[in-house]
């Protein structure tokens, strides 16, 4: 079990969603990056979609009642009973010890993973929480969070190597597929679109970013569509041509058109950037990004087992390009 | 030129039936959405119909965009079932704290309170779908007789089961939340329930009716359906 000393606003429990109910309207929420989260998972030997602590900017303060391996990620500066230890990182606590994290010095988004997960009455089958129904509560100062059975031996020390760990920049080229709602922009709102620099405006949180920049001209059908879905990375565009992109605990449907749709890999890149931050777009067909879905996948599979100690990982560059190379271990 | 098939971003795909709001293109929207969740192919993650299209999440890991189109093509020759809809009766009181802003609705469409409420409590209702919060339903068919607009500045806390209306629409709040319709009623029913499978008292196809009852109906319902919590 561990207790929370100091929990900043907007920590919750998250894991990967709650999928299935978007019909009746329930958002999926889940963890804003996901990357970072199942990182921090894999270091504490966990699956996926174990329930983790999501903070925003600033980390919480924890005391351990009984002994975990836990993992922080995120760019941040982390102490265990006043010793600064590392981030990306699986450590040992005993009962009594106490872990302190600082606040983010790039990116939006951290996680702490404990070995076993945390445990949570789920609600429509997920431990993630979505604030604005009340489905889970934020977490407090003094809650009290159980974590689930795991063998602690050999989970702890294991360590993410320097060229897997995920850099925020505040400039980011951020791929989408066009559409579905493409009849609704010009030619030349489009072209604004794919050619202009926008910026993360304070006004973003879970639910969406709005960006600003230049306006992005809507077709003689306008900004309003018949109310349809809205997909992870969604960017609908109201009438006064701001893009806005709609994440974890986005509506599950609207009625603004949708110019494209974020490519999953790049989802995580738009929720770790700051206000302030810059975002460009590019076109990529929906092939494209399910290869680039389908080589991440491939690389996390091999994380995992990197940590997991059943294959060496070394980096090698060719060709000026470095490259992680997995080698089986011999039996 | 129906039905026409496009990627929403590499993990979903829109089926889309029509492009108006139309009883007939909705009912054939429901009738293909359960074909598939029914069928339940290992691909897909979960399907979204909505007023005049489907959008199929599915697994891109399992499956790319052009083999789930393939995928689909058996179940796009569903029909709606011919069966005797579901009516869902609603009771409301009206006007009052329940629903303040009746008397401007009366107003602004030269009606008075009498007339609102006898012409909104009168038709069925059809859920097009659910969206936007937990258990919120799309419904069509207002009367446009009482057609008003938004509230200009939207209220920061509108109580669950607050009905409004807004433009031509009307609907039902499910949750607490901050919002800007003009509210002219109040239910005493729950119309989301996390607790329960399925968390929603309307379902897609069902028909609301709107039941006018007295503020001692709506306590009686309401202990009975939200125990002692407000």
């Amino acid at each position: 079990m561990i207790e929370l000393i100091n929990v900043p606003s907007l920590t919750t429990t998250q894991d990967l969603g709650r999928y299935g109910y978007q019909k009746f309207g329930i958002p999926v929420s889940g963890v804003m990056d996901e990357v970072s989260a199942r990182l921090a998972n894999y270091l504490v030997g966990n699956h996926d979609n174990a329930p983790l602590i999501e903070f925003v900017l600033k980390g919480p303060t924890i005391r351990f009642r009984s002994s975990a391996v836990f993992a922080v990620a995120g760019d941040v500066d982390v102490r265990l009973n006043g010793i600064p230890i590392k981030s990306w990182q699986s450590h040992w606590a005993k009962r009594g010890d106490v872990l302190e994290i600082g606040t983010l010095k790039s990116g939006v988004y951290g996680y702490i993973a404990f070995a076993g997960g945390i445990l949570c009455d789920k609600i429509l089958g997920s431990c993630s929480t979505y604030l604005r129904a009340k489905l889970g509560k934020p977490l407090k100062q003094g809650d009290k969070l159980k974590l689930g059975y795991a063998i602690l031996t050999g989970k702890e020390g294991r360590v993410l190597p320097e060229a897997l760990i995920p850099r925020y920049s505040n400039e980011s080229e951020i791929r989408v597929i066009l559409g579905p709602q493409l009849e609704h922009f010009t030619e030349k709102g489009i072209e604004t679109f794919l050619s202009s620099t926008y910026e993360v405006t304070p006004n973003s949180d879970r639910m969406g970013y709005r960006l600003e920049g230049p306006e992005i001209e809507h077709s003689e059908k306008g900004a309003d569509i018949i109310t349809d879905a809205i997909p992870l990375g969604a960017i609908q565009v109201p009438a006064n041509g701001k893009p806005i992109i709609m994440l974890a605990d986005r509506q599950t449907t609207g009625g603004y058109a949708k110019i494209g749709v974020v490519a999953r890999v790049d989802v995580p890149k738009v929720a770790q950037t700051r206000a302030g931050g810059k975002l460009r777009f590019k076109a990529i067909t929906v092939e494209e990004a399910q290869e680039l879905l389908r080589k991440r996948e491939f690389l996390f599979r091999n994380i995992k087992r990197l940590l997991d100690g059943e294959v060496r990982g070394y980096k090698i560059k060719a060709l000026g390009e470095e490259f992680m190379v997995f080698v089986e271990k011999e039996k | 030129m129906f039905p026409q098939f496009k990627p929403a971003g590499d993990s979903a795909l829109v089926i889309i039936f029509g492009d108006r709001i139309d009883e007939g293109i909705n009912k054939k929207v429901h009738a293909v959405a359960n074909a598939i969740e029914k069928a339940s192919p290992d691909w897909l993650i979960e399907v979204v119909p909505t007023y005049t299209s489907i959008y199929v999440y599915y697994d891109p890991l399992r499956l790319g965009y052009q083999e789930v189109l393939e995928a689909i093509k058996p179940f796009l020759s569903a029909e709606p079932k011919e069966e005797k809809p579901r009516i869902v009766e609603i009771p409301t009181v009206y006007g009052g704290e329940f629903g303040p802003d009746i008397e401007f609705v009366a107003q602004y469409n030269g009606l008075t309170i009498d007339d609102v409420i006898e012409i909104h409590s009168k038709p069925l209702y059809r859920v097009y779908m659910l969206g936007f919060t937990p258990g919120f339903a799309y419904l069509g068919g207002m009367d446009e007789r009482i057609a008003t607009p938004r509230l200009e500045k939207p209220r920061l806390k509108v109580s669950a089961g607050s009905v409004g209306i807004a433009g031509k629409q009307t609907g039902i709040y499910p949750i607490e939340s901050p919002g800007g319709w003009r509210l002219i009623g109040r239910t005493p029913l729950r119309l989301f329930t996390p607790e329960k499978d399925p968390p929603t008292l309307l379902q897609p196809g069902d028909y609301v009716k709107f039941v006018p009852i007295s503020e001692e109906e709506f306590w009686e319902i309401y202990k009975r359906e939200w125990g002692e919590q407000k």
